[in-house]
């Protein structure tokens, strides 16, 4: 059993940055597209009122300060918050925020398992009263995270199908597979809340399973804490096919979309991207399209039908 | 109970989806709320039997249904053939990422819903839901272009059998929503439910060439044709010009002459041509103000020159791109340092922004907002204003395209707590704002009862706030003024307020900002706003 978590563990693994790894490539491998921000823009000087370098005179002549770091905190800040859920749905909010929050929580817990394993392998000595005081800091981290990550995630999958039948919009909008998710993630937070409770209070198991993964030894483990391994690799494995992914989307939405006001300015390379898209052939068969024509030839054409 | 609407609906051939109940819209205030005549027109048995109406019994597009099989087959396969376009990068980069993220990242949990006034103001009808039509959109996506596996279908309740009537009303529902993107704006996942509804209209123009007529055929085909969706010539724009100048003479006490086609001027000044027939006096404020300010600027008459609309931005990117570079040809030809469009919101996002990435090399001339321009006019003290010559109540409306999308917030409302004394913000304002109801082309919709639609469902959340922006002052005693920089919006406003009456019951007039500007000059002898023009 504990060279079958040893394996699986390194699958899932293997497997889910693999598969982001192309969803988002793909994503960010789509050509420009026509400009679409929308305002308020994060980066902008005036981002409190929404306004742009629009606002200015002749704005081509003028400096475009953009703070970077301010787009990505704000763009950050709504895993941890949701406000718009907040402030418009307050009852939906209740649960989605630790349904979510259950979700960073044990990637964040299982990172630093992670770096816990590795730590111990180098000889460090992980406990509540450890002598040193890394290992203390570990402890009580991995002890905040895990905690955090199990109440949550079961709070939150116990919740979600709840306020989802019971809110007509939400309810009209659901597929089989919504159900199947809370079911599925109530279950692998559930164990782990169960191993942690009743049977791994120190959360001791997750560092001897994490130190058994680095140096490719099978742990041995209570059967309950291997069920919710088992459960969590398999968590691992299917949110690929889920729109978890949207973690990091929504963040690139927001900076290649959404805030994405660079202007196209003379001789640039995004001109030259452009430029390369619109000599490319197009196919519609509206009557006012010309057959066979590329974007430009048919944009130079009035598609007026000719005169007899 | 409101009745729930299901996607399945849109696929029963026969009967209406939804049907629209007045007593449920939105409350406005009184003596708004008991209005004298039905809110909306019913159709005739004849309009029911020539044009499909089982969305909501409104029509804007108005298909006419297949006479035989064979023609509904055909039908089908040619939307399908061009929603698979859709999805390539070389039909369709243009849009392709924004529309693949939301379609794929949308979880429909309706945060979007309470955003939208078509949603809010119908009584929160579920075919108005932002989510529905991309929901309908996405499920025809996944049967018949991604062609997923029918389990696979089932577990992600995606599964849809197509008809002609399901496509009729996916048409008629891409025309249900103004493209204001307050759904898009309160989106934590960066999707853009707005969006969608203008693929659908784009696969509906580019591909079976239907869009309705007034957006197309007497729209921007017209424009390509003539000059201007108005019908305008470049002959006929020139005794409008003369009358323009008789008038400003009439006003002002001197002639001034309107500078057409003067080469190697500073400004291209591109207008909603619109103006010139319906708001002459937003033309004749401008030359006043420009000429007043010393500012080097001329008029185009040449194709596309002299209106500034782009009526592709709402539909057809082909026939946006077809405007969007004559009118930089028009620039170019007349060898200006810029163009400054005049005060028309699509043609500010479409012509400086969406162009952005249509227009290249020598045809992409800087191209600017007039408000900054007339910001600083105002601003620098170059015309004389006295501020109590408007001292009248104020509001601004924000224009979606000029605001929410471009960022144009505040050089508008420093202009008017300069030269108003009585503005006062409507709320939400701002980024914020709600569409006037009359966006993305629904302001000059006027077929069937599309719009009694759109007076009493898409812009009742505006009139509402216009109501309650002026609650200090109800009656009609105080006459009050809806400042609307955009012609799209004066539209829908001049409708609107009449379909209320509420000239007669509030004194509510509406007008552009360079109106009030003119207003306030101390060289004219009579005020500029003429209130029994209401």
């Amino acid at each position: 059993m504990g060279t079958l978590i040893v394996v699986l563990t390194y699958i899932a693994y293997v497997f889910i940055v693999v598969v982001y790894s192309v969803k988002i490539v793909a994503w960010l491998r789509m050509p420009p597209h026509i400009r679409w921000d929308l305002y308020p823009v994060i980066h902008e000087e005036h981002y409190r009122y929404g306004g742009s370098y629009y606002e200015q005179p002749e704005w081509w002549t003028k400096p475009r300060p953009r703070n970077t770091w301010r787009s990505l905190l704000y763009s950050l800040k709504d895993n941890f918050y949701m406000g718009e859920y907040y402030e418009r749905n307050r009852l939906y909010w209740l649960f989605l925020l630790p349904w979510h929050l259950g979700f960073i929580f044990i990637i964040t817990f299982h990172v630093l398992c992670f770096f816990a394993a590795a730590a111990m392998v180098a000889g460090l000595d992980i406990a509540a009263g450890s002598a040193q005081l890394a290992g203390k800091g570990f402890y009580y981290l991995l002890l905040i995270t895990g905690g955090i990550a199990f109440v949550t995630g079961t709070f939150g999958s116990m919740g979600m199908p709840i306020v989802r039948l019971a809110d007509r919009g939400l309810r009209n909008f659901s597929m089989p597979m919504n159900y199947f998710n809370y079911l599925f993630f109530l279950v692998v937070y559930g164990s782990g809340l169960l191993a942690w409770l009743f049977l791994d209070p120190t959360l001791d198991e997750y560092r001897t399973y994490w130190v058994g993964l680095i140096t490719l030894t099978p742990p041995e483990l209570h059967p309950v804490t291997i069920l919710h391994i088992v459960l969590f690799d398999l968590f691992l494995i299917y949110l690929p096919f889920t729109r978890s992914t949207h973690y990091i989307t929504r963040i690139l939405a927001y900076f290649f979309i959404r805030w994405d006001d660079e202007p196209n300015l003379r001789g640039s390379a995004l001109e030259k991207r452009i430029l390369g898209l619109l000599q490319q052939k197009i196919s519609w068969e509206g009557k006012h399209i010309p057959k066979g024509k590329s974007w430009v030839e048919a944009a130079i054409e009035s598609g007026l039908p000719e005169k007899k | 109970m409101k009745k729930t609407v299901h996607v399945a609906e849109f696929t029963r051939l026969g009967g209406q989806v939804t049907e629209l109940d007045p007593a449920e819209f939105i409350a406005l205030p009184p003596p708004y709320d008991k209005m004298e005549k039905p809110p909306i027109r019913t159709l005739t048995d004849d309009q029911r039997k020539r044009m499909d109406t089982t969305l909501d019994g409104i029509v804007a597009v108005g298909l006419q249904p297949p006479a035989t099989p064979e023609e509904e087959k055909a039908f089908i396969e040619k939307f399908l053939a061009g929603l698979e376009k859709l999805f390539s990068v070389e039909d369709n980069w243009t849009f392709l990422q924004p529309l693949m993220h939301t379609l794929e990242y949308c979880v429909k949990c309706q945060i979007c819903s309470d955003a939208c006034p078509v949603y809010v103001s119908s009584g929160r009808q579920d075919i108005y839901r932002p989510t529905m039509r991309p929901e309908l959109f996405r499920r025809i996506v996944s049967t018949y272009v991604k062609k997923e596996h029918p389990l696979l279908r089932k577990i992600k309740g995606s599964d849809i059998e197509l008809n002609w009537q399901t496509l009729a009303r996916l048409a008629e529902l891409a025309y249900r929503c103004t493209l204001c993107r307050r759904c898009a704006q309160v989106c934590l996942l960066g999707c853009d439910n707005a969006l969608v509804s203008r693929e659908i209209r784009k696969v509906f123009s580019q591909q079976m060439g239907i869009a309705p007529k007034e957006i197309h055929e007497k729209g921007s085909v017209q424009q390509l044709r003539v000059g201007s969706s108005t019908g305008m010539t470049p002959a006929a724009l020139k005794d409008i010009l003369e009358f323009t100048e008789e008038e400003i003479e009439a006003k002002l006490g001197r002639k001034i002459k309107i500078p057409v086609d003067k080469k190697g001027a500073e400004i291209l000044l591109i207008h909603n041509a619109g103006e010139f027939i319906a708001w002459p006096e937003n033309l004749e404020a401008f030359v006043i103000i420009l000429d007043a300010a010393g500012v080097d600027w001329t008029l185009s008459s040449e194709i596309a020159g002299y209106d500034s609309i782009n009526y592709g931005v709402w539909y057809d990117d082909v026939q946006f791109a077809r405007v969007a570079i004559r009118q930089s040809q028009a620039a170019k030809s007349l060898g200006v340092r810029k163009i400054s469009f005049g005060e028309c919101g699509h043609a500010h996002k479409a012509g400086i922004v969406i162009a952005d990435r249509v227009v290249a090399g020598d045809l992409n001339i800087p191209r600017e907002s007039s408000l900054p321009l007339l910001e600083e006019i105002v601003m620098s003290g170059r015309i004389k204003l006295d501020p109590s010559r408007n001292d009248f109540p104020v509001t601004l409306h924000d224009p979606c395209n000029m605001v929410r999308l471009m960022g144009i917030v505040e050089p508008q409302r420093r202009i008017l707590k300069k030269i108003c004394p009585q503005f006062r913000e409507m709320t939400p304002h701002g980024v914020e704002n709600y569409c006037c109801g009359g966006g993305s082309g629904f302001a000059i919709t006027q077929s069937t009862n599309f719009p009694d639609w759109r007076n009493s469902v898409s812009g009742r959340m505006k009139m509402k706030q216009v109501l309650d922006a002026f609650q200090d002052a109800p009656g009609p005693e105080v006459k009050k003024y809806v400042c609307a920089p955009c012609s799209n919006c004066k539209g829908q406003f001049r409708d609107m307020l009449d379909y209320y009456g509420a000239w007669e019951k509030s004194s509510i007039y509406y007008g552009g900002l360079v109106e009030l500007i003119v207003n306030a000059m101390v060289d004219l002898k009579q005020p500029f706003i003429q209130w029994e023009w209401h």
